[in-house]
């Protein structure tokens, strides 16, 4: 504005000084007097453009000054936000960080709010869950604690994934909890059974002490005959007979069960591995190759807690006798066609055994059992009266009782949160039951013996692995398990005996090297061998030999040295 | 035209128009044996077709079969019941590769430009310092740490697109591309036109490499599309970005860890196992992935054919 009004006072000028110009061409007579007046007039004029172009100055100067107290207030404004929100984030409670194992769901939002709402005064924190799926959760979690994560406050752990609890205690990636159970944990201690705590007390990174919150779930290992009644009824059989013939003397009931179910009818629905277990009374010893185990304790079947056949003592289990014995049967009952082929490949074999399970389509099974398997669901769907034959009473072996655990990352910020959490996931029913189950009126209801039922839609989308969340004892009864369950699974596994080299792990670190080659060796025999599918008489001295070759002998002497020091402790 | 092809023609079925002409039987043998690849290629693919509409009892008999016993929607129908998650992340699968696409192939071509120019003064420093990370990598540890910590990638869509945008493998390619494609006459042509720097690239340039380009795209394209594993190093919590390929993959990966573990987990590997989902449904989900890049090939393949027979400088 202010400039388009100078512009115009000096177009003014300048056709003035136009106009005269052309006086002063034409009447040179009173030129004087006009040049004074315009000179005059200029002059006013001047002053006057003068005087808009001061005051235009002092606006802009006063514009200046608002805008520069404007800004300090909107500076003074935000300071005062700043702190309100600095001191609203100090009330704000922290987050704690959760990794679960073999989750399966889609949409925790509903579970989340109330527990988040549950724990707000009883943890002083907030909880954020990575629900972990079988596949992916040993990336996961190794990642996270490799990495040094700040964000993973509680990550699950056990015997058997890849953040193993025994050699990840002892790297220092878990936070030693002594103190804390001292501190917060009196009604952990008063949910979960003594031996538990003991089971997870171990020589870690700090020194000896507990570096996880041991689950109370089915502690205690018991293999078990998954026999359909219902088929060896129709064929003319009852479990007695099974139990009297025995693992060698079952050709009989097999062949009627081909004839009467056809050729392409495999009556013997083995997992191998767990097969072998059962007939040879081996089992599996914490710290030993993977999925192929090489080293073996033998049990004895009588008494679980008495010394077996070989003593304390670890044996390459491919060279006892047991073996051979067990591995010739095998055979005779795969050459005779009573065994799956599919069963013998280590990519086909659990797709296999799971489709013949889901429609009962077999004899006898073999299955480590679970106090109440046979009410849950899968069992239930298989249409068929099914029974469960165990081998020898349930016992209580380091791998087992290191089953599930949840142990804080030493990265943590928020240990004592971390902590009081796992202490009331594990001691409060309430909190386990939102966890594990979900929401009431959501994901289950109660009916009205107080049983649950789940809701199978929204339970679709949120099933955690129930032995992988916590303590399952304080959980509610289900429709399906029936009243009291809780109370006899906890009786049953509370009466279970452990063998006498409870809680010895064997530290395969100074063998590693022996370790990945017999692991090699074992992966390419030993299924084959345990399903039948092979020839015992050529491909065991072939296998045995290879073991040689691949230090088996230095491995087992490593291992016995280790359970030896360890019995004399 | 057509006089010559006829003469061309008349010569060739009198056999003596030999050149650049295979005899009768080679060429009978190459057809044999091009078809015979191109079953290999397509067969699998029907396989899982024909898998996707088995029956689960079909499965069960006879395992994976050309003629199963009996034939099902099932899969497709549970799938579109999965709804929103499947949806989602066939979304999310399109958006991650359509702007990875466009932003990585932006920065191969920027950075390889340079390269290709003489008169690059740094050129040489850059190219090591491209070429330099094909040898030696961080490791996945670092990378994971570089990537969550510092640079925040976790838990959101640039986590996927991020790590994967600049390869400088594809740099080689273009450069070389450019080397071979564009003769340093027509750059000069362009400066003495009064061309500058950024309309000689996208006005010349551009235009003629355009195969080398569609060829980038497509290998560009299919990386991202293909990706799963980021997605399993950086998605924690929120798993609403989940691109389709992780969807199918983690399926996978549950069923082989409950199949290596089973003896060690007992009854949870069961209870586990009845949970996964089948083997029909696996299959119609690879039939949803497959789809949309068998049908983006075609277009990125006509460039790519034409990169073969044209240049810029005839003679």
């Amino acid at each position: 504005m202010k400039k388009n009004l100078l512009s115009i006072i000096l177009a003014v000028i300048a056709v003035i000084a136009i106009v005269f110009c052309f006086v002063f061409n034409g009447q040179k007579g009173d030129l004087e007097q006009k040049v004074k007046d315009l000179e005059s007039q200029i002059e006013t004029l001047k002053a006057d453009a003068a005087k808009v172009a001061e005051d235009a100055a002092k606006a802009a100067e006063d514009a200046a000054k608002a805008a520069e107290e404007a800004a300090k207030a909107a500076e003074e404004e935000a300071a005062r936000k700043a702190e309100e929100e600095a001191a609203k984030a100090a009330q704000e409670l922290p987050t704690i960080t959760i990794m679960f194992h073999g989750s399966n769901v889609s949409d925790d939002s509903a579970v989340l709010a109330k527990v988040n709402e549950y724990i707000a005064d009883k943890v002083g924190a907030k909880l954020e869950v990575i629900w972990g799926t079988w596949g992916d959760f040993d990336e996961k979690a190794v990642n996270a604690l490799t990495s040094v994560d700040k964000d993973v406050d509680i990550v699950f752990t056990c015997s058997w994934s890849a953040d193993e609890y025994n050699s990840y205690a002892k790297k220092g990636y878990f936070l030693k909890l002594d103190d804390l159970i001292e501190q917060y944990g009196a009604d952990l201690k008063a949910a979960i059974p003594e031996s538990l705590m003991q089971a997870a007390t171990i020589d870690g990174a700090e020194g000896k002490g507990i570096y996880a919150v041991n689950g109370f779930k089915d502690t205690a290992t018991q293999n078990t005959w998954d026999v359909n009644v219902t088929l060896l009824n129709e064929l003319g059989y009852t479990v007695d007979d099974l139990k009297a013939k025995g693992f060698f003397g079952w050709d009989e009931i097999f062949a009627k069960a081909k004839e009467v179910k056809g050729d392409s009818f495999y009556p013997f629905l083995v997992e191998p591995m767990v097969a072998e277990r059962m007939v040879t009374n081996s089992i599996i010893v914490a710290g030993d190759a993977g999925s192929t185990n090489l080293l073996s304790l033998y049990l004895n079947p009588e008494d679980v807690s008495a010394d077996g056949a070989y003593g304390n003592k670890l044996l390459n289990k491919f060279a006892t006798d047991e073996y051979k014995a067990f591995a010739n049967q095998m055979h005779k009952y795969y050459d005779a066609g009573y065994i799956d082929p599919a069963l013998s490949v280590a990519e086909t074999s659990n797709d296999a055994r799971t489709n013949h399970q889901k429609d009962a389509s077999y004899l006898i099974g073999t299955q480590s059992y679970a106090f109440g398997y046979e009410y849950s669901a899968d069992v239930l769907a298989r249409g068929a009266e099914i029974q469960f034959v165990p081998c020898t009473d349930p016992y209580v072996d380091t791998t087992a009782s290191q089953g599930a655990m949840m142990a804080i990352n030493s990265a943590s910020e928020h240990p004592e949160e971390a902590f009081k959490f796992l202490a009331l996931l594990n001691s409060d029913p309430v909190l386990m039951t939102l966890m594990n189950y979900g929401v009431e009126g959501i994901h289950y209801t109660l009916n009205d013996d107080g049983l649950v039922v789940f809701n199978a839609d929204a339970r679709a989308t949120y099933s955690p692995w129930t032995n992988g969340v916590g303590n399952v004892t304080i959980l509610p009864d289900t429709a399906d398990e029936g009243k009291g369950f809780r109370e006899s699974f906890k009786a049953y596994y509370a009466g279970a005996k452990g063998i006498p080299s409870l809680g010895f792990v064997f530290d395969n670190t100074p063998v590693e090297n022996e370790m990945a080659a017999l692991g090699n060796v074992a992966a390419q025999y030993a299924l084959a061998l345990d399903c039948g599918a092979v020839d015992p008489e050529t491909e065991l001295p072939a296998f045995l030999s290879a073991l040689d070759a691949a230090g088996m002998q230095a491995y087992l002497d490593e291992a016995n040295a280790q359970l030896e020091a360890y019995l004399a402790k | 035209m057509t006089v010559i092809n006829r003469s061309v023609q008349k010569k060739m079925k009198a056999g003596s128009f030999t050149l650049n002409r295979f005899g009768t039987g080679t060429q009978a043998a190459f057809h044999v044996l091009l078809a015979l690849f191109s079953l290999m290629c397509i067969i699998p693919f029907i396989f899982v077709i024909i898998i996707a509409f088995s029956s689960e009892e079909s499965i069960r008999q006879v395992g994976y079969s050309f003629t199963p016993v009996s034939w099902s929607t099932q899969a497709f129908t549970y799938t579109f019941r999965l709804g929103d998650a499947l949806w989602r992340s066939y979304f999310n699968s399109f958006l991650i590769t359509i702007v990875g696409t466009v932003l990585s192939v932006s920065l191969t071509v920027l950075y390889a430009y340079p390269l290709f120019r003489r008169d690059y003064r740094y050129r040489g420093f850059f190219n090591f310092l491209s070429f330099f990370t094909m040898i030696f990598g961080g490791g996945l540890v670092p990378t994971f740490v570089i990537c969550k910590s510092v640079l925040g990638l976790s838990d959101n869509y640039a986590a996927l697109i991020v790590p994967m945008l600049f390869s400088p493998f594809n740099v080689i390619i273009m450069r070389t591309f450019l080397q071979t494609t564009v003769p340093t006459e027509l750059i000069e042509a362009a400066t003495i036109d009064g061309s500058g720097e950024y309309s000689t690239l996208v006005r010349i340039v551009l235009p003629v490499v355009k195969p080398g380009i569609a060829t980038i795209a497509l290998l560009v394209s299919l990386a991202y599309w293909n990706e799963w594993f980021l997605s399993l190093l950086y998605l924690n919590k929120n798993m609403d970005i989940m691109p389709l390929q992780y969807l199918l993959m983690r399926m996978q990966r549950n069923a082989d860890f409950l199949a290596k573990n089973s003896s060690m987990l007992g009854v949870d590997a069961a209870k586990a196992a009845a949970q996964l989902p089948s083997q029909s449904l696996k299959m119609a989900l690879v039939v949803f992935i497959v789809i949309p890049i068998a049908c983006a090939y075609p277009f990125f393949q006509r460039y790519v054919i034409a990169g073969l027979t044209i240049g810029s400088v005839k003679g």
